[in-house]
């Protein structure tokens, strides 16, 4: 079954490379260990049997584009259910043109939590990664092409043998600010301010810095991050706290109401700060005060922070009368 | 070789920070690193090497060079207090030493030495532990290290079933064993029991290529593997090796602040970035291409050893599998026409 999927898609990529109709291809291709399938750019047809694919294709390629987004090269991406949020995201912020890219819808049934793996060297079964548990696009939103089952399907669609539950995350709040979470949110809602500040303190305190956070988020596409500007008073270089938090929140805000929820800035984290807590909360407030919308499914539809339009639902062109988007 | 019991190891530990400031490998707030040692709440972590590398005490990720105030025609710089109460580092591991005996070479030999890390570094007295497995992502062995020992250690514990063995290989290491044995904690009755080599899952062949990289700064190779890399600097922070650093400023308001150094990381495009807007590592090619060079061919050519101590925090953490060891394969396999 794997097998023949993973021969269809080295098939539509060499196709498409060969035919000239794009330069570069990304994929994911068979790691160093079983459990691992890193990202890979194919560019050359005899390259394509590189690709592959498997329940360890976690990451989302899709970031990837912003690395074309000033060039002239058309692109194809792998593209699972949660991942084609994001290119529909890309394509609604203008960060990538429709038409650089071939987004290549694949089948997922989940992927697997390598953080479960105990042999090194035997493959065995690992229980699915939380997100996935909480997964409601199993199937690509927005594709050009499909390989294996995978049909594209906007619709809210929870896979029959997964529990749906409340939060994105699984697991517990362990008080100190370390991976965590089913119904994260509610939970920390639960709490009092000062212990929340405390959870989040806690959290922060061990952040390093090293962006990756940003880096690998497809929501993430400023030019110039605030993070980089070296004039830029707002927020040190120096690590604390509350510098650290800043730069979270700032984050969190930004992508707030864009965020497609794939988890990666949480995945990436080298000191498991539970990051989706915060866009999640903050989708949850979009959706709360301005209307409810799943960022990323239908590129038609804006975000709601990104229109001006009445009815004004937090008075903020009270004093603008006439004014309407 | 003197022995310890295991289950005697919190007296030690309690007589150690008797004697200075002692960190140990702990898992503090979610996380593995170095932390000065608190007694019983303190939650010891000797299976594995920690997530965070031990560098951080050493050369820590912020500190404050000095304070300063200006206004009314008057410039005051205050230097930061003297804060050296002398180190104890217990628990390092081979790979974790050899990275200090590089951050040795850069702050502490020739010209330029850097104070605030040689106040650090000449207190500080390392108590290293052999590695009882290999973890997923080691690979000390192939960069040439021996993970049961390291001679550069004041104190070297083999870890031997119910005991530790203790060997002394400095003055230092040897006045440390005399207290604990004033202390009744050691003996000469253990068992000096045959460690199994240790099974690496990753193995890695170093032979030749910083000659061969020599020559390869313009090759293609740097462009294919940078394409997938972020530049994040996960790798870089978590390395116990590298050591790259930027001075700025945290302002308290107009008039005064502090002079600040930070860890920075060469997968950043600020990193470079020179006053006049001109960036010499304008992508992630450059960037990673340095970062590799680095480790693998300047800095042999320069001290002798290589940056990598194969420790695999960097395998282990790369959000897309970008590992050096792999490079190391890419580069022997690619035909250099340089």
């Amino acid at each position: 079954m794997m097998k023949q999927l993973i021969a269809q898609m080295q098939e539509i990529a060499r196709e498409l490379l060969e035919t000239g109709i794009v330069q570069t291809v990304i994929g994911w291709e068979k790691g160093s260990r079983w459990y691992l399938s890193p990202p890979v750019f194919v560019r050359k047809p005899e390259d394509a049997g590189r690709l592959w694919y498997d329940q360890f294709a976690v990451p989302n390629l899709s970031g990837y584009l912003l690395d074309y987004r000033n060039k002239n090269e058309k692109v194809a991406v792998f593209v699972k259910g949660c991942d084609s949020r994001s290119v529909v995201r890309l394509i609604q912020d203008n960060q990538v043109r429709k038409e650089n890219i071939v987004a290549i819808g694949v089948p997922c049934a989940g992927m697997r939590d390598q953080s479960a793996v105990n042999d090194e060297k035997e493959p065995h079964e690992l229980p699915l990664l939380s997100k996935c548990l909480q997964c409601r696009y199993p199937n690509p939103v927005y594709a050009d092409r499909t390989v294996g089952e995978a049909v594209v399907d906007k619709s809210l669609n929870v896979p029959d043998d997964l529990d749906a539950g409340t939060g994105l995350m699984g697991g517990d709040l362990t008080g100190d600010g370390s991976y965590v979470s089913s119904g994260i949110v509610e939970r920390l809602e639960g709490l009092s301010s000062d212990d929340r500040y405390d959870f989040w303190q806690k959290a922060f305190s061990k952040c390093l810095r090293c962006y990756a956070c940003r880096n690998v988020c497809p929501a993430c596409s400023c030019r110039e991050c605030i993070m980089d500007s070296e004039h830029s008073l707002w927020v040190g270089k120096g690590s604390s706290p509350t510098e650290n938090m800043f730069n979270a929140l700032i984050r969190a805000y930004h992508v707030a109401g864009r965020c497609t929820t794939c988890g990666e800035c949480e995945r990436v984290c080298p000191v498991g700060i539970p990051l989706m807590a915060l866009n999640q909360f903050l989708g949850q407030e979009v959706n709360k005060l301005l209307e409810a919308y799943d960022a990323g499914i239908d590129e038609t539809l804006k975000p709601p922070l990104e229109m001006y339009g009445w009815p004004d639902f937090d008075g903020l062109f009270r004093c603008a009368k006439g004014v309407r988007a | 070789m003197m022995f310890l019991e295991k289950g005697d190891l919190h007296f030690v530990l309690d007589v150690l920070a008797g004697l200075g400031k002692l960190y140990v490998p702990a898992e503090s707030n979610g996380i593995t690193r170095f932390v000065p040692y608190g007694g019983e709440k303190t939650q010891v972590w000797l299976q594995t090497n920690t997530a965070i590398s031990p560098k951080e005490i050493l050369f820590p990720a912020t500190e404050t060079l000095y304070r300063y105030e200006t206004g009314r025609g008057k410039e005051t710089v205050k230097p930061v207090a003297d804060h050296h109460a002398p180190l104890i580092l217990f628990g390092i591991r081979s790979c974790d030493l050899q990275a200090i005996t590089c951050l040795d070479d850069v702050f502490l030999d020739g010209e330029f030495v850097d104070e605030l890390y040689r106040e650090r570094r000449e207190t500080a007295t390392i108590i290293a532990l052999s590695c009882a497995k290999a973890g997923p992502h080691c690979f000390c062995q192939s960069m040439g290290l021996d993970p049961l020992a390291h001679r550069q250690s004041d104190l070297q514990m083999y870890d031997y079933d119910q005991y530790y063995g203790l060997e002394a290989n400095s003055d230092r290491g040897r006045l440390l064993l005399e207290t604990l044995e004033k202390h009744d904690l050691l003996s000469v009755s253990g068992r000096e029991n045959p460690v199994p080599a240790l099974e690496f899952a990753l193995e890695v062949e170093t032979e030749g290529i910083t000659e061969k990289l020599t020559g390869m700064f313009e090759h293609p190779l740097w462009e294919e593997v940078a394409s997938k890399c972020l530049n994040c600097g996960i790798c870089t922070y978590l390395c116990p090796a590298c050591h790259c650093f930027d001075i700025s400023e945290k302002l308290d308001n107009a008039h005064c602040g502090s002079k600040i150094r930070c860890w920075d990381s060469c997968m950043f495009s600020g990193y470079t970035r020179m006053a006049g807007g001109h960036n010499p590592r304008p992508g992630k090619r450059e960037r990673v291409r340095e970062r590799f060079m680095h480790k693998l061919c300047y800095f042999p050519q320069r001290y002798g050893k290589y940056l990598c101590t194969g420790c695999g925090r960097c395998l282990a953490k790369c959000p897309v599998g970008l590992e050096i060891t792999k490079i190391m394969e890419l580069v022997k396999e690619v035909e250099n026409d340089a």
